[in-house]
C-alpha cells in the first residue's frame, strides 16, 4: 500500500444511498483502509417510499455478493418488466420495457422493419415484438434462461422494492464486514485550513469524526458539498419543472404487477409502485400549476387501495451539483443531483456513481485530475437521462398548462437533434447508453406518438414476403414465450415471497 | 436477388462517385453490395489515366469485417493486391533516438480487462520488475517472434487475441475492388469530372467531365483527391490541422524484396519527418513523411534512397497533402469520404480504416433525396468526433518525443496539443487513466503503447490499483506471460 493511501473514510448519512456506499465500499476497499464510518441520526427520516430500479441493480447487487432471493424476501420486493405509461399519450396507453424489439434483420433494426410494415398498412402495434412489453401486459414472469439467442433469454429485468427496508438490510451487509455506524446529528463541519480539505464533522455533543475522504450522502441538505464546499448546483427546472412530490403508501388489492405505472396527470403525473405486502404511491407535480391539497387529493382519488397513511410532500428541484467530487468531498444520491423518479433512475444513479469513485479511487493526495474526469463522466450520465426524461413531457400530446408549456419550451440542444434525427428517418442518436439505449428511445418516441417522416431506405431492399413473414413468425414466437411464463405472483409465492 | 422494388417515392435513384482510387471503389463495392437488385444505379466517374502502382498501404484489422461484409475470399484478396500480413507498427527512434517499439493490435493479457492490466504492468514498471509491454500482447509477442497464423483460434486458447491487418498495394486493391464493382453492376465512366451544376436547393444535379458529357444523380459521393464537389461546389470549409501535425509531403520509393516479407509496418522517426517500411509480397514499399517547412523535396528525396535495403524499383515520387479534415462530410446531397473528407498522414494507417467507417455510417443513415439535414447533421457530428480522435492519437506521436536534434522535432515538441489530447495526456500522466471518448478508434490499449513507447509515465500509478483485485491480479500477471509466451511459440513461422 503505498503511503498516502486512504485511511478512513466517514459517509455522512445513511438511506439507501449511505448504505449502499458503505456496502459496496467495505466490500471492494473495506481491507485496504483502516477504517470506514457511517454518521446516520435517527432522527432524519429517509426518503424512501416504494423504489424503482433498472436492471443493473442485480450488477450492483451481483459484485458484492448478495443472495438474490434472500435480498427479495427481506425488501418486500416484485420484478419489474419495466414501465406503463398511461395518460401521457392521450391515444393509448404504452410500455417501457427491458428488452428489444428483436434483432436486426439484414442489418436494419427491427423499429424501422416495423415502420416499413406500417407503412404498407400493417397495423399490428411494434410492442408485439418485445417480450417484456407481452409478458408485463399478461401480469407474468419468470426470470430470462441464459441464452441471449432465444426470445426467453433476451429480456432484462429489475425490482420495485421498499428502499428503507434495501437500506436495513445493506446495513447488516455493511456493518458485518466492519463498518462501523455512528448514531448522531451533524452540527459542523471544520475545514483544513490550508487547502479547504474537509477535516472533520463535528456531530451533537462535540464528538468529531476525522477523515481523509468523506462520502456525502446527506440528502437534498448536501451538508458538506454544498453547504461547506459550494459546489454549485446546475439548476434544470427549466426543463423539469415539477418541484414536489407527494407520496402515499396503499393496501394491496390485487396481485402485484411486475410493472411500474406512471400514470399523467393534470399537472404532473403518479407513480404506481407495486410490492410485495402493499403498493407505493406518489404524484409528482409542477407547483406553479396546481396546490399541494388538489394534488393530494387526484392522488388520494387514483389509488387502488386504501391509503395506510396520509401523504407526505417532498420538494425538490431538478438539477445537478456542477462538482459532485470536490476536494475530498464526494456527493452521492440526492446530494448529487435530483431527477424525478419518472424513469427509476435515482439507485442506478447512486450504484454507477459508486462504480465510477471505485474506479477512479484516490489517495490522499486526491489529484485534481481524477476528480475532472469523475465529473465529467458523472454530467454524461446525469445530462443523458434528463434529455430522456425532458422527452417524456415534451413530446407528450397532453393537454393542460403545464404539459403545453413542456411542448413549448426550448429544449437542450443535443435532445433537439436527437428529436430531429428520429424525426427525419428513425435514426437514433444515444449519447450515453449507461442507462438508457436504443431500444428505450424507440419505446418512447412510438409510445409518445413521434413517427418519422420515412423508414430507412434499406428496409425496402428485403422482400415483401421474407418481412412479412419474419415478423409474423417473431410476433408469435413472443405471444407464445410469454404465455410460457407463471404468474407473477405464482413465481413469487414459488420462490421468495417475503415473510408476512 | 428477384424483384424489389426500391418502394420509398422519394428513393435515391442513382448515385454518383466521384473519382476511384481506393475510396471511390470501397465506396461502389459497399454500394453495389447492399443495391444489388434495386432500381439505383450506382456510376463511379475516374479519369482514364491508368493507375500508378501503389506506394505500399497498411490497414488495421478492421478491414477485414469490410470484406466480410463483401464476403470476399480472402486467398483472392491476398493475390489480387499482393498483401501481405500485418500484426503491428514497429516505431523506431521516435521517443528518443535508438528506442524503439511496438503498437501491436489486440488487447495486452489473456481475459483480463485493459484497466487492470495497464494499472498493474504500470505498476510494476515502476517497482522496479519493468517488462517490455509488447510481450504482454499475443499479437506483439507473435509480431517480434515472426510468428503467424490466420485461421481464427476459437476459445478458449489465447490465440483468439491474435488480431491481423495487412500490407497491400492501394492501386490493385482498387482494381480488385473494382472488378466486384462492376460485376454487381457499378458503371463505370472514363473520364475526368471537371465541374458540377446545382439545382435551386443547393443541391448538385450533374456532374461534367472534360469530354463534355454531363452525369446527372441523385445522390454523389466525393472521392476526388482535392474535394471537387464538397469543397469546389459546396465550400464545406477545411479545419486545417497542419498547426499539430506540419508533415505535408511524402516521398515514395519502392525497394526490391529481400527475403521473405515482414508481418509488421515499420515506421522510423527522421529528422525532419518520419519513415515508412511496407513489406508487400513482390517488394517493399517506402516512403519518407516530412515537414516542407523543415525540409525541401530533393533532400528528402535524397534521405530516402540512401537508406533503402535494396535498389530502387521506380524513380521517387511526390505527395503532397495538407493535415486537416472537411468542416462537414456530408452536405446537400453529396457526401465525401477518403482524402476528400479527412487527409491524415498514414502513421497509424487510418486511410481505409476512416472511409470503412465512413460507409459504416452512411448506410444506417442512408437518405432519399429530400436529403433531410437532421440526418446529415448526425452523420457529421459522429464523424468530426472520430476525426478529432485519429488526428490527437497521430499527434501524440509527435507532441511526446523527446527528440530535439532538429528544429522539426524541437518545434513539435514546443506544439500546445488541441485541448481533448491534452486532456487525455494529463489525465494520463496524473492518474495513470486513459479516457475514451465517443467515436474513439484507438482503444485503450493502443494508447497505452505510444505513451509506453514514447516514454510517458505517470507519475504515480493508480491507488484503485491497491484494490481492485490486487492480490488476484499479481498472482496471475506472470503466468499470463508464460501462458502468452508458450501459445505464441507453439505458432508457425511467419514466412
Amino acid at each position: 500500500m503505498s503511503g498516502s493511501a486512504i485511511r478512513r473514510i466517514v459517509i455522512v448519512g445513511g438511506g439507501s444511498t449511505g448504505w449502499m456506499a458503505a456496502a459496496a465500499l467495505s466490500a471492494v476497499v473495506g481491507r485496504r483502509v483502516q477504517e470506514i464510518v457511517l454518521i446516520e441520526s435517527s432522527e432524519i427520516g429517509t426518503i424512501g417510499v416504494g423504489e424503482a430500479t433498472l436492471p443493473t441493480l442485480r450488477a450492483f447487487n451481483g459484485t458484492l455478493g448478495i443472495d438474490e432471493i434472500e435480498f427479495i424476501r427481506k425488501t418486500q420486493a416484485t420484478f419489474k418488466l419495466g414501465i406503463e405509461f398511461r395518460g401521457w399519450n392521450p391515444q393509448r396507453t404504452f410500455f417501457h420495457g427491458f428488452s428489444d424489439f428483436g434483432p436486426d434483420l439484414r442489418g436494419v433494426s427491427p423499429h424501422q422493419l416495423w415502420l416499413r410494415t406500417r407503412a404498407a398498412g400493417d397495423d399490428r402495434s411494434y410492442a408485439d415484438y418485445s417480450i417484456s412489453t407481452v409478458a408485463a401486459r399478461l401480469g407474468r414472469f419468470a426470470p430470462p434462461i441464459p441464452d441471449r439467442g432465444s426470445v426467453l433469454g433476451s429480456y432484462s429485468y429489475a425490482f420495485q422494492f421498499d428502499a428503507t427496508a434495501y437500506a436495513a438490510y445493506l446495513r447488516v451487509f455493511a456493518e458485518r464486514r466492519g463498518v462501523r455506524r455512528i448514531e448522531g446529528r451533524i452540527v459542523d463541519v471544520r475545514l483544513r485550513p490550508d487547502d479547504g480539505f474537509v477535516e472533520a464533522v463535528l456531530l451533537q455533543g462535540d464528538q468529531a469524526v476525522g477523515g481523509d475522504l468523506f462520502i456525502d450522502c446527506s440528502g437534498f441538505a448536501a451538508l458538506l458539498i454544498e453547504r461547506t464546499l459550494h459546489a454549485g448546483f446546475e439548476d434544470w427546472s427549466k426543463w423539469l419543472p415539477c418541484d414536489r412530490a407527494l407520496a402515499v403508501a396503499c393496501a394491496r388489492t390485487a396481485e402485484s404487477a411486475p410493472f411500474t405505472s406512471s400514470i399523467a396527470h393534470q399537472a404532473g403525473w403518479q407513480w404506481r409502485i407495486p410490492l410485495q405486502h402493499r403498493t407505493g404511491n406518489g404524484h409528482v407535480f409542477c407547483s406553479s400549476f396546481i396546490g399541494e391539497e388538489e394534488a393530494a387529493r387526484t392522488l388520494l382519488a387514483n389509488l387502488d387501495g386504501e391509503a395506510l397513511a396520509a401523504p407526505r410532500l417532498l420538494k425538490f428541484t431538478a438539477g445537478r451539483r456542477r462538482e459532485s467530487w470536490k476536494r475530498n468531498c464526494v456527493a452521492l444520491g440526492l446530494a448529487a443531483g435530483f431527477l424525478e423518479p419518472l424513469e427509476s433512475t435515482s439507485i442506478h444513479l447512486v450504484e454507477s456513481a459508486i462504480g465510477r469513485l471505485i474506479e477512479l479511487f484516490p489517495d490522499r493526495g486526491f489529484e485534481p485530475k481524477l476528480a475532472e474526469e469523475y465529473n465529467r463522466l458523472i454530467a454524461r450520465s446525469y445530462e443523458a437521462i434528463r434529455d430522456f426524461i425532458i422527452l417524456h413531457y415534451h413530446a407528450s400530446g397532453r393537454e393542460g398548462e403545464l404539459w403545453r408549456y413542456c411542448r413549448n419550451m426550448p429544449i437542450p440542444e443535443g435532445l433537439r437533434h436527437q428529436i430531429e434525427l428520429f424525426e427525419a428517418g428513425g435514426v437514433v442518436a444515444v449519447y450515453d447508453s449507461g442507462a438508457f439505449a436504443e431500444p428505450s428511445w424507440v419505446s418512447l418516441y412510438f409510445g409518445l406518438g413521434v413517427f418519422p417522416r420515412r423508414h430507412d431506405p434499406m428496409a425496402n431492399l428485403i422482400e415483401d414476403a421474407v418481412l412479412s413473414g419474419e415478423l409474423q413468425r417473431r410476433a408469435r414466437i413472443v405471444e407464445g414465450a410469454a404465455h410460457s411464463l407463471p404468474t407473477h405472483g405464482a413465481f413469487i409465492g414459488k420462490y421468495c415471497r417475503a415473510a408476512a | 436477388m428477384s424483384e424489389i422494388a426500391w418502394r420509398s417515392a422519394r428513393g435515391v435513384r442513382s448515385i454518383v462517385i466521384v473519382g476511384g482510387g481506393t475510396a471511390g471503389w470501397m465506396a461502389a463495392a459497399a454500394l453495389a453490395r447492399v443495391l444489388t437488385g434495386t432500381p439505383c444505379t450506382i456510376a463511379v466517374a475516374e479519369s482514364g489515366m491508368p493507375a500508378a502502382a501503389g506506394v505500399g498501404e497498411g490497414t488495421i484489422p478492421n478491414l477485414r469485417e469490410f470484406h466480410g461484409f463483401l464476403e470476399l475470399d480472402e486467398r483472392d484478396f491476398l493475390n489480387a493486391a499482393h498483401a501481405t500480413f500485418k500484426l503491428g507498427t514497429r516505431f523506431r527512434d521516435w521517443g528518443t533516438i535508438g528506442r524503439r517499439f511496438l503498437h501491436p493490435f489486440g488487447p495486452y493479457g489473456v481475459d483480463v480487462q485493459h484497466e487492470l492490466f495497464q494499472a498493474q504492468w504500470l505498476k510494476r514498471q515502476k517497482a522496479g520488475h519493468p517488462s517490455p509491454l509488447e510481450e504482454w500482447s499475443v499479437t506483439g509477442l507473435a509480431a517480434t517472434l515472426g510468428r503467424f497464423a490466420e485461421r481464427p483460434v476459437k476459445e478458449p486458447s489465447p490465440l483468439r487475441h491474435l488480431s491481423h491487418a495487412y500490407h497491400l498495394d492501394e492501386a490493385l486493391y482498387a482494381t480488385f475492388l473494382r472488378s466486384y464493382a462492376e460485376k454487381r453492376g457499378v458503371v463505370r465512366l472514363s473520364g475526368e469530372v471537371i465541374d458540377a451544376t446545382l439545382d435551386g436547393r443547393g443541391l448538385i444535379e450533374s456532374v461534367r467531365l472534360r469530354d463534355g458529357r454531363c452525369i446527372s444523380g441523385d445522390f454523389f459521393i466525393d472521392c476526388s483527391e482535392a474535394g471537387l464537389l464538397i469543397e469546389g461546389r459546396l465550400n464545406s470549409g477545411f479545419r486545417d490541422w497542419a498547426r499539430w501535425l506540419p508533415c505535408d509531403r511524402a516521398v515514395a520509393i519502392p525497394c526490391a524484396r529481400s527475403g521473405d516479407p515482414a508481418v509488421i509496418t515499420e515506421s522510423t522517426a527522421r529528422r525532419c519527418g518520419w519513415q515508412w517500411r511496407i513489406p508487400l509480397r513482390h517488394r517493399i514499399g517506402n516512403g519518407y513523411v516530412y515537414s516542407s517547412a523543415h525540409l525541401c523535396d530533393d533532400e528528402a528525396a535524397a534521405r530516402l534512397l540512401e537508406s533503402l535495403e535494396s535498389p530502387p524499383l521506380a524513380d521517387p515520387r511526390l505527395l503532397r497533402f495538407k493535415a486537416g479534415c472537411r468542416a462537414r462530410a456530408w452536405v446537400g446531397n453529396c457526401l465525401a469520404l477518403g482524402p476528400a473528407a479527412v487527409s491524415l498522414e498514414p502513421l497509424e494507417s487510418t486511410g481505409f480504416h476512416l472511409t470503412q467507417t465512413g460507409l459504416g455510417r452512411l448506410f444506417p443513415l442512408f437518405p432519399d433525396r429530400d436529403f433531410d439535414p437532421a440526418v446529415t447533421a448526425e452523420y457529421n457530428r459522429l464523424t468530426a468526433l472520430e476525426h478529432e480522435h485519429v488526428r490527437d492519437f497521430l499527434i501524440l506521436h509527435y507532441v511526446a518525443s523527446k527528440r530535439d536534434d532538429s528544429l522539426f522535432w524541437r518545434d513539435c515538441r514546443a506544439m500546445s496539443p488541441p485541448r481533448t489530447l491534452a486532456y487525455k495526456r494529463d489525465l494520463f500522466t496524473k492518474t495513470g487513466r486513459i479516457a475514451m471518448l465517443e467515436e474513439e478508434t484507438f482503444a485503450a490499449a493502443s494508447w497505452l503503447a505510444i505513451y509506453a513507447g514514447l516514454e510517458v509515465w505517470p507519475e504515480r500509478h493508480e491507488p484503485s490499483v491497491d484494490i481492485l483485485g490486487s492480490s488476484a491480479i499479481s498472482e496471475r500477471f506472470e503466468v499470463m506471460r508464460g501462458i502468452i509466451r508458450t501459445a505464441v511459440e507453439a505458432l508457425p513461422r511467419s514466412a
